[in-house]
């Protein structure tokens, strides 16, 4: 029986690590410690249920033995701060004052798409609608936005992390000579670039490594 | 609070105390099992083992593994349920030469199964 508890534990710990080490972008609406109970308990209890020849005690030991993990945990994260940090995370500030930090999108396994998208999931539709945009503990995004939105067209992406969009860049009616002559003009190279995005109006949102985001416009052919 | 903390160390108890009533009521089950095993052993060893020796390990092991069904997985319960049948039967017929391998495995299972559930390392991996 003690040898159910430590398996159990051992697996706990396991899958709670994984899910850490696998950041926001792969967990719900949950701490990674309750997702990890969610996913055990159901099969803990699923096993001795179907498979007559293990005795039922097994599947009660190891459900009580993730109550007192739970507990345990619970606990931890209340009397210590340090613990809590480490078990459940803490918040990254992806969106501050001087545009995208791309180590925090990194650290999350997230790109500049993965951000718009999940702004857009907020109600915010530009990169510059909010002065914070953050990724909760639990993996849910929350901004701080600001008074006026410059949400009037949907925007393109057109350098993400130093990758470049070519179809959308095309759709911005640049060619390849073309978009690198607008970047040279601002004192760039792509790679260099963490996020450039530009909606229907020409309004760009750019941003260079290193340096505060820039609202500028330039000319779109057409509109959309 | 409290409650929660009172709940919580009222299942660790209650955990612990089954762990320790298991490894001791499954180690004294089968630690009289084996002596009964080695008992027969050595009767057939002797050619002296008879119908009734064998019927009552038998009636010994079904006392026991109603049980131990609660502890043990059944599928490991019925290893001893076959060897300890076919061990029987051939001590039945005088076949005793037979019966003594099939002895010598049903020691070894009593010996080695309630080790297989103990609080060890290698069983932890």
């Amino acid at each position: 029986m003690a040898l159910v508890f430590i398996r159990t534990a051992i697996i706990f710990f396991t899958l709670l690590l994984i899910m850490r080490l696998m950041g926001k972008s792969q967990i719900g609406e949950m701490q990674p410690f309750e997702l990890v109970i969610t996913l055990v308990i159901a099969e803990l209890a699923c096993i001795p249920m179907a498979d007559s020849s293990i005795p039922l005690l097994y599947g009660i030991v190891a459900i009580v033995s993730i109550f007192i993990l739970h507990q345990l945990v619970w606990l931890l994260n209340l009397w210590f701060k340090p613990v809590k940090n480490v078990i459940c995370g803490t918040p990254s500030v992806v969106i501050n004052k001087d545009g995208i930090d791309p180590f925090q999108l990194k650290k999350n396994d997230l790109d500049v798409s993965d951000l718009v998208e999940s702004m857009r999931g907020a109600g915010y539709f530009s990169l510059d609608d909010v002065y914070y945009g953050l990724y909760e503990a639990n993996g849910s995004f929350s901004a701080l936005e600001k008074e006026e939105k410059n949400s009037g067209s949907l925007p393109l992406i057109l350098i993400d992390l130093g990758k470049p969009d070519k179809k959308n860049i095309k759709k911005c009616g640049f060619d390849e000579g073309s978009f690198k002559e607008l970047l040279k003009a601002h004192g760039a190279k792509i790679k260099d670039v963490v996020a450039m995005t530009v909606n229907g109006d020409g309004r760009t949102y750019f941003q260079k490594r290193g340096e505060k985001y820039r609202i500028f416009d330039i000319e779109v052919p057409e509109k959309w | 609070m409290v409650k929660a903390i009172i709940f919580t160390l009222a299942a660790a108890a209650l955990c612990v105390g089954l762990f320790i009533f298991t490894e001791l009521y499954v180690g004294k089950q089968f630690d009289e099992f084996s002596a009964a095993v080695e008992t027969l052993y050595d009767k057939t060893e002797n050619k002296t083992a008879n119908r009734e020796d064998g019927f009552a390990v038998r009636t010994l092991w079904n006392s026991k593994k109603e049980n131990l069904h609660v502890f043990l997985p059944h599928n490991d319960i019925s290893y001893v349920d076959y060897w300890l049948s076919e061990a029987c039967g051939l001590i039945y017929r005088g076949n005793y030469e037979l019966a003594l391998a099939k002895l010598e495995v049903l020691k070894e299972i009593s010996k080695n199964l309630p080790g297989a559930y103990k609080l060890k390392f290698e069983n932890i991996f």
